[in-house]
């Protein structure tokens, strides 16, 4: 359902008010409140995941409890909305010398770069908020208007940590869209189009037409952009720039509260773009891997989703297998390894459409 | 360039190992799970041998608690207490060695003492008790004494006593009322006066 299409049912359902400028923003709203409620869900099933994740890899048990009450539940599963009321009601604090608007303005900022790239995610054939015609190009562009907000953090916080991690995490995401942009301009080469549906559309026909299993290099360019996509997520083993042990929080060393909580949506949300991406690029987006099966609407959002939370999944295991990387080796991954590969890459998928293709 | 793609090669051996290593990790969870649910599991106790028999040695350090049906309010606890933790109060009771029923006062001691006094308070803060099981010596009817060990058939042991609020440390064996009941007992007049 397309901002478009919403316009246009609008228009019918309510003749009395056609052509007013109440229903483009009616249009406009509906899908951003919706939206709104995937990344706020996807937030709180991915913290409990994450917490039960790593309680299972270090052989803890995580969140646990009998009952509501003094316990989060059975299987702990109230935690995140624990979580979320500590959230709320917590004191915000915004430090005396800091940058007063660019404080308050930073995690809006940052969770706006998550959130504008959500709405070219297609979770179905018609389930998509905007079907541009440069889909992956617009999120790749848009995913790194974030690092504005990281920036603006770090800097107004006034603090030394903070801007540390804002220039670190400033550096990490530039350096590392080069070979996510890279690696994902094999999937064009391969699908010729810069549209999502496009891309979904030349994958269809089971698990392996699915870009990841068409050549070896694609494989590897799979695998490149998923390396990239972690560290522009800033998560372990590329959490340099919140490096708890180094910079205290990092950018969000001095954010408290409901302006902390934003950080933490953005980095969820930010998960569930670039796996999306990934998804949609490599895997086959909402086809189901068996060709002629399981494909009607419902279907493609349950693999779409399904197939975004085992790659969230893998962060997770990344996340808690692997220690942290130090600033020249991240540096010496992304522009001496990843980046030769991915170039390689796009000369040997150009080789194989030539032969194969 | 030969290390190069060696430093490739190694990075993904060691990558999967970590992989898996986490991975069976999360498998055997159920096997390998080290965390205790603690108020509903608990460690075993170990069994106790410390080269002595419980029942000839009083001194196992737990819990202090009283026995109120014994306790004749002799205040000998509370002056024997080093840090002053035991804190009792008494009434004169109207007959000696007479039951009274509204607040489960009872008149005679299982030793055959009758009772003089009632006593309405006695409060045994645990926050600072020392543990130095003084107070339990003086007692003339054996009524104040520690969980467990040889007393194990008076009180099971109770060595956590692991509260929400501090306050709730503060343990008040006095009988419900009594403080009230007696109290009333004393200054009858004054009451009407007000009244």
């Amino acid at each position: 359902m397309t901002v478009d299409a919403l316009y246009h049912w609008l228009n019918e359902t309510f003749p009395f008010l056609s052509g007013n400028e109440i229903l483009i923003v009616l249009a406009i709203l509906i899908p951003s409140v919706a939206l709104f409620m995937v990344i706020a869900v996807n937030a709180l099933v991915l913290v409990y995941a994450e917490r039960k994740v790593s309680a299972f890899m270090q052989d803890r048990v995580g969140p646990m409890g009998q009952g509501v009450g003094l316990h989060a539940g059975k299987w702990g599963l109230l935690q995140t909305v624990a979580d979320a009321l500590k959230l709320i009601s917590k004191e915000d604090i915004i430090p005396r010398l800091a940058d007063r608007k660019l404080f308050i303005m930073a995690p809006f900022v940052i969770f706006v770069g998550a959130f504008i790239a959500v709405i070219a995610l297609p979770f179905g054939e018609t389930i998509i908020i905007a079907d541009m015609n440069i889909g992956i190009f617009y999120i790749l562009a848009v995913s790194s208007f974030g690092v504005i907000g990281l920036i603006l953090a770090g800097w107004s916080s006034n603090n030394k940590w903070s801007l540390y991690g804002g220039m670190r995490s400033a550096a990490q995401i530039i350096s590392y869209e080069i070979p996510a942009g890279l690696s994902l301009i094999t999937v064009i080469m391969l699908t010729e189009t810069l549209s999502m549906q496009g891309i979904i559309q030349y994958q269809s026909g089971g698990l392996f037409s699915w870009i990841v299993f068409s050549s070896p290099f694609s494989f590897i360019a799979f695998i490149v952009y998923f390396i990239a996509a972690i560290a522009e997520t800033n998560r372990t083993p590329f959490d340099i720039p919140e490096a708890e042990s180094e910079l205290v929080g990092g950018f969000h060393t001095e954010y408290s509260g409901m302006r902390w909580s934003f950080f933490f949506l953005s980095e969820y949300a930010n998960m569930l773009v670039v796996c999306g991406v990934a998804v949609t690029g490599f895997l086959g987006g909402w086809q189901s891997p068996i060709p002629g099966y399981f494909n009607t609407a419902g279907w493609s959002i349950f693999w779409f989703i399904s197939k975004i939370l085992f790659l969230v999944f893998v962060m997770m295991w990344v996340r808690w297998t692997f220690p942290r990387l130090r600033v020249d080796q991240l540096m010496d991954i992304c522009w001496k390894y990843l980046l030769p590969i991915a170039l390689f890459n796009i000369f040997g998928v150009g080789i194989w459409t030539l032969i194969f293709g | 360039m030969k290390q190069y793609f060696l430093n490739i090669w190694e990075t993904i051996i060691s990558l999967s190992t970590g992989f898996g290593i986490t991975w069976v990790h999360m498998l055997n969870i159920k096997k390998g799970n080290v965390t205790l649910q603690y108020p509903e599991e608990k460690w075993p106790r170990p069994e106790r041998n410390i080269g002595f028999n419980h029942d000839d040695y009083n001194v196992i350090r737990s819990r202090l608690t009283v026995d109120m049906d014994d306790c004749i309010g002799c205040l000998k606890c509370m002056r024997a207490c080093p840090v002053d933790c035991i804190s009792i109060e008494t009434v004169k009771a109207e007959t000696r060695g007479e039951d009274i029923k509204d607040i489960g006062h009872v008149g005679i001691t299982s030793s055959g003492s009758k009772k003089a006094m009632v006593v309405t308070r006695f409060d045994i803060d645990m926050t600072e008790c020392c543990y130095c099981n003084l107070c339990t010596y003086p007692c003339p009817e054996d009524c104040i004494f520690m969980t467990g060990g040889p007393n194990a058939d008076r009180h099971p042991i109770d060595y956590e006593f692991s509260e929400y609020d501090r306050t709730d440390l503060i343990y008040r064996f006095a009988k419900k009322g009594s403080k009230e009941k007696m109290e009333a007992q004393m200054f009858p007049k004054k009451e009407k006066a007000e009244a």
